[in-house]
């Protein structure tokens, strides 16, 4: 039926259209989403509805975070999440009206004539839930790197996180970057291919700064912590071979 | 808002719930209506906040005197403004391909710490004329919360072998460790990554890589 409908123009007589769609959908395994309204007004964030968000999708803003007894993380520092929101070159934002997202499901009774004015309003971020984020750091001129790209549990796998990332492409390269990375687990590995990630074609590798007070102490030295590691803070003087 | 008179300048002290948004909207009405009409509005942090920006450094770092009497400062410098026809000079040197000025330019304003070495050399007594080279420079982007990026090490490569490039990644991680900036990661060619590596950054760690996105056309 896919090839019919192509070859027709995608135009097709009513009782056959409703049989396309499905079958495509099934052919691509993302069932298409909710009404949504995509916002790049960091404006339109409410922090502490992100902060909920990163708590529904056990997202931590540290690297290695520190898992409590049920494997939950740390809930995000607010303060700091409102300064990251303000450094952060591109900020998107999902949301959907609540009564697609079970997590915030308000359980209304509606009437004999269903909440018909709730169908009809679009959804807005001031009348919606927000259900999926990403955002992106840039030096707005070469580089950029994308963080926090997260998507409620239970509206996964339906392209939502791929709106986002692609909006958020989108972004970049309108204002001329193409050096674009992520960081990824090897769990976020396969949503970022699909999205058009892939290793670095100059074979670069990836490291980030894991020294810790426990694999090379050295007497009194200055610890921060970022979730479970505790980061060691290189002393003033290094040794200069002159 | 609390206004303080201060010799000539105005300090405007921000309460810590107002955002950064609604206190400069307010600041420019308030500014209008000021008798003196060349008034600053400073953003100063508020008492209980960390300072935004790294603070801008400046320090001799190493100081030896030549065989032939000339002496040679090596100064560190953080937050100063790079020239980007010298830097463009030295990725030249060091053999990296050239990228567009104005982009190194943005690239370098929208960076949260630049660090860089200069070399002044000049014979006693004559400091006045010394002459300025800009010999290292490392950068990074940052969130100012969570994540940070090294991007453009480099040393020249006439000082190379010498510390400084050491020195340059010590004192990023220790302005970024400083600020609470936690996740510091960077993408290192195979020939640095020993380099890294001894610096206690790790390759890969529990499997996190960076991926880039490549536009299929």
């Amino acid at each position: 039926m896919a090839v019919a409908a192509a070859v027709h123009g995608n135009y097709l007589p009513a009782k056959f259209r409703r049989f396309t769609r499905t079958t495509l959908s099934q052919l691509t395994s993302l069932p298409p989403p909710p009404p949504l309204f995509i916002s790049t007004n960091p404006n339109d964030v409410n922090p502490t509805h992100l902060k909920n968000l990163y708590s529904i999708c056990n997202h931590s803003s540290h690297r290695f975070p520190k898992l409590n007894s049920n494997g939950k993380v740390e809930p995000v520092d607010i303060d700091k999440l409102k300064k990251a929101l303000v450094h952060s070159y591109v900020v998107v934002s999902v949301f959907t009206r609540s009564e697609f997202v079970p997590e915030y499901e308000s359980g209304r009774v509606f009437g004999s004539c269903g909440d018909w004015i709730g169908k009809v309003v679009p959804v807005t971020p001031g009348n919606g839930e927000l259900v999926g984020f990403g955002r992106a750091v840039s030096d707005c001129g070469l580089t950029a790197a994308i963080y926090d790209v997260m998507v409620i549990p239970s509206l996964r796998r339906r392209g939502i996180g791929r709106k986002i990332v692609q909006r958020i492409l989108r972004i970049l390269v309108n204002r001329d970057i193409y050096d674009i990375a992520s960081l990824c687990s090897d769990q976020q590995k396969p949503f970022f291919r699909a999205c058009g990630f892939g290793d670095d074609i100059l074979a670069s590798t990836t490291m980030m700064y894991t020294r810790s007070a426990s694999t090379h102490a050295e007497g009194e030295q200055m610890v921060k912590s970022a979730g479970r590691k505790l980061l060691l803070v290189p002393s003033l003087s290094g040794n200069l071979k002159i | 808002m609390v206004f303080h008179l201060h010799k000539n300048e105005i300090e405007v002290k921000r309460q810590p719930k107002v955002s950064n948004l609604k206190a400069g909207f307010w600041e420019s009405i308030r500014s209008g209506f000021g008798k003196n009409n060349t008034i600053q509005v400073i953003e100063t942090p508020s008492s209980e906040e960390e300072e935004e920006e790294p603070l801008p450094e400046e320090f001799v770092l190493v100081e030896k005197t030549q065989p032939d009497g000339t002496i040679e400062q090596i100064i560190f410098s953080s937050g100063g403004d790079v020239d980007v026809y010298d830097l463009q000079a030295l990725c030249d040197k060091v053999g990296w391909p050239r990228r567009p000025l104005s982009k190194l330019a943005a690239a370098l304003k929208n960076s949260y710490i630049v660090a860089t070495l200069h070399s002044r050399k000049f014979s006693l007594g004559e400091e006045g004329n010394a002459e300025k080279k800009l010999i290292g420079m490392a950068r990074a982007t940052s969130d100012h919360a969570f994540n940070a990026t090294i991007w453009d090490v480099l040393v020249d490569p006439s000082h190379q072998g010498q510390g400084l490039g050491k020195v340059l990644i010590e004192k990023l991680i220790r302005t970024l460790l400083q600020r609470d900036i936690g996740n510091i990661s960077l993408f290192a060619d195979s020939k640095v990554v020993e380099f890294y590596r001894n610096l206690g950054f790790e390759p890969d760690p529990e499997g996190i890589k960076g991926m880039f996105w490549y536009p299929m056309y």
